[in-house]
């Protein structure tokens, strides 16, 4: 260990400028291509992983069917996992139903509920308002293949179906509204 | 990777798993510890005991002020589920806050307290990145060395066990330094200045970093704050007159 003032200023100097070095060297490159590896994942940077789930009504979606090979043709989704039981998911669906309605044609909504019946989720959803499409995973199926282990769990998907940013937790109306305004924005 | 165990029956989800096993070994070290430094090992328990409980509630509190709106009409979700919905700098500041005033409520020695508790903190941080590494949304950046993992069928950084890595290295020093120590302190400082060195070279290895608007990673520069503070702190105590360890 250093003795003295002299030994003790040029290790702390030694550890800024290395440190500091290790930082500007280590930085993240920003341009929107970061980190992008074209196989199907749940992750930042790849794509998402495609499903077919039926909605509360009966209908299909296909998530594929949002997405475009070009940017002009494709439109951004966010996939909201959620249950009835979570309270934080109940404390964001407001949200989600306010987005859907300020970007409706433009991105899309869709909320995933893990592995409970039409009956319960249809109940809810009329009992608060929701009309965004919910889609039954009854098997949690499409739960386990995008990793969801902690409710919510948000994904934001771009206009050629790449993954942007996963969200774990609640979020606010302003954040959601931000980092849909950015899958806007993207080209 | 492994977000839940099955045994029989039951599905044990792996990372509250492992943040109580974390919570409870990390508690465990500072009792050991304790006894190690010769120190109260009952008050520096209940120093830790109490910052991770004060610590659960004021995360658990904070969020529900942030989102008052959606608890009010909601009050019993103030309780319940607990699953999510936590914020983690108001669980830290509670957390401090609460330790603080327990040592002093109790006249607790703040150095050597401070030198039985960073085993804790550190197992505690270990256990945040084994949870990240089991189930966690966390990933490394893409690597061909042969101790990548496997994800999504890209080869990775395994980020997390490098952290604790790190983690296990801090505490070997914290275990050396206990044995040659000067002053009381030290081991607090030199383990912390061992750690925040190790995260700040490791972070690099993250690709889904918490970074700023130019890329920096966010956790490298508090670890170098960190690192660049306690070596000050390190140099200060070791260059004036030393209160020599209680044994």
């Amino acid at each position: 260990m250093a003795r003295t003032r002299f030994e003790w200023s040029i290790w702390i100097l030694l550890a800024a400028l290395l440190g500091t070095g290790w930082i500007v060297v280590s930085r993240s490159p920003v341009t929107e291509s970061r980190g992008i590896t074209l196989t199907e994942a749940p992750i930042v940077g790849h794509l998402a992983p495609t499903f077919t789930l039926p909605t509360t009504t009966g209908e299909s979606v296909a998530l594929a069917s949002y997405f475009g090979e070009t940017a002009e043709t494709g439109q951004p989704v966010v996939l909201n996992f959620w249950a009835t039981w979570c309270g934080p998911c109940r404390i964001e669906m407001p949200h989600f139903q306010d987005a859907s309605l300020r970007y409706k044609g433009k991105v899309a909504i869709l909320g995933v509920n893990q592995g409970e019946s039409v009956q319960t989720i249809t109940a809810y959803a009329e009992s608060i308002g929701i009309t965004y499409p919910l889609l039954v995973d009854a098997d949690n199926q499409v739960n386990l293949t995008y990793n969801v282990n902690n409710l919510p769990t948000t994904v934001f998907i771009d206009r050629q179906g790449i993954v942007r940013e996963v969200v774990i937790g609640t979020m606010s109306k302003g954040v959601l509204e931000d980092r849909i305004e950015r899958l806007l924005r993207e080209q | 990777m492994y977000p839940s165990i099955n045994l029989g029956p039951f599905v044990l989800p792996t990372a509250p798993t492992v943040y109580l096993l974390g919570v409870w070994l990390a508690l465990s070290a500072v009792e050991r510890a304790a006894k190690w430094l010769k120190q109260d090992a009952e008050w520096s328990y209940g120093v830790a005991a109490t910052a991770v409980f004060v610590g659960f509630i004021g995360a658990r509190l904070s969020f529900v002020y942030i989102y008052w709106a959606a608890f009010r009409e909601n009050l019993l979700g103030i309780v319940w589920p607990l699953n999510t919905g936590y914020n983690i700098w108001g669980g830290i500041i509670f957390g401090i806050a609460a330790a603080f005033f327990y040592g002093r409520a109790k006249q607790l020695p703040l150095a050597q307290t401070l030198d039985v508790l960073i085993p804790g903190l550190i197992i505690g941080l270990m256990a945040v990145s084994i949870a990240d590494f089991l189930a966690g949304p966390g990933y490394g950046t893409l690597t061909n060395m042969p101790w990548g993992i496997s994800q999504y069928g890209v080869r990775r950084h395994p980020v997390q066990l490098y952290e604790t890595a790190v983690g296990v290295a801090a505490l070997f020093i914290w275990w050396r330094t206990s044995q040659l120590r000067l002053f009381n302190g030290q081991l607090f400082l030199i383990t912390l200045a061992t750690y925040s060195a190790g995260r700040l070279f490791v972070e690099a290895y993250r690709d889904n970093a918490w970074v700023t608007a130019n890329g920096y990673h966010i956790v490298q520069i508090i670890s170098l704050i960190s690192l660049l503070a306690t070596l000050i702190l390190l140099a200060r105590f070791s260059l004036s007159e030393r209160p020599k360890p209680k044994h």
